[in-house]
């Protein structure tokens, strides 16, 4: 009896669900000049249930191109992704309540830091949290500006290059 | 006159020529294709594990956006991903048979870094041997 009290004890402390497998998409065209978009579909999250905190980790080599050029100077020149390999957000969804969580997407804000090419930036955003058949799925978009993590942008392709990068994420976390 | 009409235009034409091979050959080339690729290391899935946990700075350096194979005994699959000793997240292109767990397997992949969050390593456009 005692041990099976201590063991609903463990669970009811760690509620934590999580993804792997988590999307994150980019957008950086600018009208008339080339489509600049990329996508990382290996992104990890993990959301502590009874608390709202919230971690997510992208690797930088798995975001993914169509042209190879891109690619490589998304890695070499802007994101120096042999420096600096992932990105990082740590934060909490602000007055997270599982129970209140219901099929219908619901507006939290998500409060944290973003770490870009080595640089934090306190962002504060709003995020999709809703109930789906297999787990909960939190997405959303916000936009960053290379600025603020000390991404520089040649002035030569400036022009090409937005100066808010659209960025879309959508995690499905399961226990 | 003439002659030099006819250097003028077959110039033009080889320099066109040579801007659209670069262009194709250069600017639009596609990503790179792990599967044609040839493996820079051959390692098992605990070993790579290992040096990641140890040192993920120097295992970077190393292992980083190479090409690697490694081997291991497949411990999960879940649509297109498959863990290999429990340790080395692999990310396919395409649907996985759920019947290849406790299988060994030898498979191929992008190294893409160290995941602090899982503790894993995470492989991607992987294709097995």
């Amino acid at each position: 009896m005692l041990l099976l009290m201590l063991l609903s004890g463990i669970w009811a402390g760690a509620q934590k669900i999580a993804t792997r497998t988590g999307n994150i998409k980019f957008e950086a065209s600018v009208a008339t000049y080339e489509e600049i978009t990329s996508e990382n579909k290996s992104v990890s999250a993990v959301l502590e249930q009874s608390t709202g905190d919230f971690a997510a980790l992208a690797l930088i080599k798995g975001f993914r191109f169509k042209v190879a050029l891109m690619e490589e100077h998304f890695n070499e020149n802007y994101m120096e992704s042999e420096t600096y390999p992932k990105a990082t957000f740590k934060g909490k969804l602000d007055g997270f309540d599982i129970n209140k969580i219901t099929t219908t997407p619901k507006n939290y804000t998500l409060k944290g830091d973003l770490t870009v090419h080595g640089k934090t930036k306190a962002i504060s955003v709003i995020a999709k949290v809703y109930k789906s058949s297999n787990g909960l799925v939190i997405n959303g978009n916000f936009d960053v500006k290379p600025v603020d993590f000390a991404i520089e942008v040649p002035s030569l392709v400036s022009k090409k290059i937005a100066d808010k990068i659209k960025i879309n994420y959508n995690f499905l976390l399961v226990k | 006159m003439k002659k030099n009409k006819i250097v003028l235009i077959v110039l033009v034409l080889v320099l066109m020529c040579g801007g659209t091979y670069v262009y194709y050959k250069h600017l639009i080339r596609p990503s790179r294709n792990i599967v044609s690729e040839e493996p820079v290391f051959k390692i098992s899935a605990a070993k790579l594990s290992q040096e990641y946990n140890a040192n993920s700075q120097k295992a970077d350096s190393r292992y980083l956006n190479k090409t690697i194979e490694i081997n291991g005994v497949v411990t999960k699959v879940t649509d297109s991903v498959m863990m290999v000793d429990e340790s080395v997240f692999c990310l396919f292109g395409n649907k996985l048979k759920r019947d290849l767990i406790k299988n060994k397997i030898v498979l191929k992949g992008k190294c893409i870094g160290y995941d602090e969050l899982f503790q894993e390593v995470k492989l991607d456009q992987c294709t097995i041997n």
